[in-house]
């Protein structure tokens, strides 16, 4: 991972959320929900406002979703935080996004690992990944 | 969505694929299929998987409509030319296998030979032992029909396991686009042949991270001994349905296929199915039709006018 990620305390202000994806099912590899349900501290408030990270300073939004009968958080939208009526920047959101990955993936802990993420994105050719 | 057409994904992808675009409500759902053939002729089902759609047999229609069948091959819903659902839980295992249940039912179809394929394999056979009247015959090729193993590729972490977990699904299958195109391509033999005849109708059809969706939320649904599987009960009920059948069956793998391979996994069908013919190795690797498929259209010709008889 070549970014820094940081968790912002809250929201800056003046920015619309952009969706980038949308996660409906966490609930397969549970220690996904359990990694965010400990980061932001979601079994104290459910209800929080949306966590906000930044890589590298460019701010993003997870909004956490519940579902009748699953564990929460049982799925997430993640969006890119964009000011005012700015359009995106897609590719850079890409290249964000890559690192956010690698960011809940060193999260979680094994097996699940950046370097994992990494040689899986190689076979793909996946054009975000950054080169070392 | 608009309505889309075979026709409407351009003269080359049409002048391979060269049918009607057929259409279908299944379960609500907006089902595109084609039906080419004589009405009355014994009907040959053809089942894809994932992340493909009809256009992967292609080369597999001819020799069967040359011997007199009828040949039907429907996109699943969620791929292709059909409808794609954004809501995930239209997407269960036993959802895809109702819709295939709900297209033999609207076909009305007959002692039909069912022709599976990777997802085709639990879907289609699911459909079967719902409708055990409607069919005489099954083909299965690089699919399974049990909870465990699936193969050891669907327990490695790098890359099976990396590309379906949480976030990481969406975004390397979908806002990337790593199945359709790479993926399939990973998993042929002649690569370039691939790359001029195959890619471009795999990508034309999902060509947004909103079309990609079933791309990654389907492998969730393969069963990897976890508490968390989604489907394990399904496929329990599957493979104690799938072994009790005893109708004509014939096995076709790819020699070369790494993801279910011709060693491990073929030979299970003959443990479920001890009167199964085959195996019947072709060139091939996962997607073995993309290498194979006019050999595999001749196969299915030899099988069925044998133990079918001719049509």
């Amino acid at each position: 991972m070549s970014a820094t990620v940081t968790v912002l305390a809250a929201c800056p202000p003046g920015l619309r959320p952009v969706p980038l994806l949308v996660e409906p099912e966490l609930g397969h590899y549970p220690e996904f929900a359990r990694f965010f349900a400990d980061r932001f501290g979601l079994d104290d408030d459910p209800f929080r406002p949306p966590a906000v990270v930044a890589v590298d300073g460019r701010p993003y939004e997870l909004t956490f979703l519940g579902r009748s009968g699953r564990p929460f958080p049982s799925g997430l939208e993640l969006a890119a935080l964009v000011v005012d009526l700015e359009p995106l920047d897609v590719e850079q959101a890409d290249r964000d996004l890559y690192d956010l990955v690698c960011w809940i993936l060193d999260g979680v802990g094994p097996p699940w690992s950046a370097e994992a993420f990494a040689r899986t994105a190689d076979i793909f050719r996946i054009l975000a990944r950054p080169r070392d | 969505m608009s309505l889309r057409t075979i026709a409407d994904l351009g003269p080359d992808i049409a002048a391979r694929y060269p049918y009607r675009s057929r259409f279908v409500g299944v379960n609500g759902w907006r089902m595109h299929y084609v039906d080419e053939g004589p009405p009355e002729a014994t009907p040959v089902l053809l089942l894809h998987g994932n992340p493909t759609w009809g256009y992967l047999w292609r080369d597999t229609v001819p020799p069967l409509l040359a011997a007199g069948y009828r040949v039907i091959v429907p996109d699943q819903i969620g791929l292709g030319l059909s409808e794609r659902p954004h809501i995930a839980s239209a997407h269960s295992l036993d959802n895809h296998a109702a819709n295939l249940v709900a297209l033999v039912d609207a076909l009305d179809l007959d002692a039909a030979v069912l022709v599976c394929h990777d997802w085709g394999g639990p879907t289609g056979l699911a459909a079967l032992l719902s409708r055990p009247g409607r069919f005489a015959a099954v083909a299965v090729m690089s699919t399974w029909a049990w909870v465990e193993p699936s193969a050891d590729f669907h327990h490695r972490v790098v890359p099976w396991r990396t590309m379906h977990a949480p976030v990481v699904g969406p975004y390397l299958l979908g806002r990337q686009a790593a199945m359709p195109g790479r993926g399939v391509y990973l998993s042929t033999v002649d690569r370039e042949r691939y790359e001029a005849t195959g890619r471009a109708a795999y990508e034309a059809v999902t060509a947004t991270a909103d079309e990609r969706r079933l791309t990654w939320q389907w492998p969730r649904w393969i069963p990897l001994s976890l508490p968390t599987d989604l489907a394990a009960d399904r496929f329990r009920r599957l493979e104690a349905g799938v072994a009790g059948l005893r109708l004509p069956a014939t096995v076709i793998w790819g020699r070369e296929d790494d993801v279910f391979s011709i060693d491990a996994v073929a030979p299970r069908w003959h443990d479920l199915w001890p009167h199964a013919e085959g195996v019947h190795p072709v060139t091939g690797r996962h997607f073995l039709q993309e290498d194979s498929g006019a050999e595999i259209g001749e196969l299915l010709v030899d099988f069925a006018e044998r133990t079918l008889g001719s049509r």
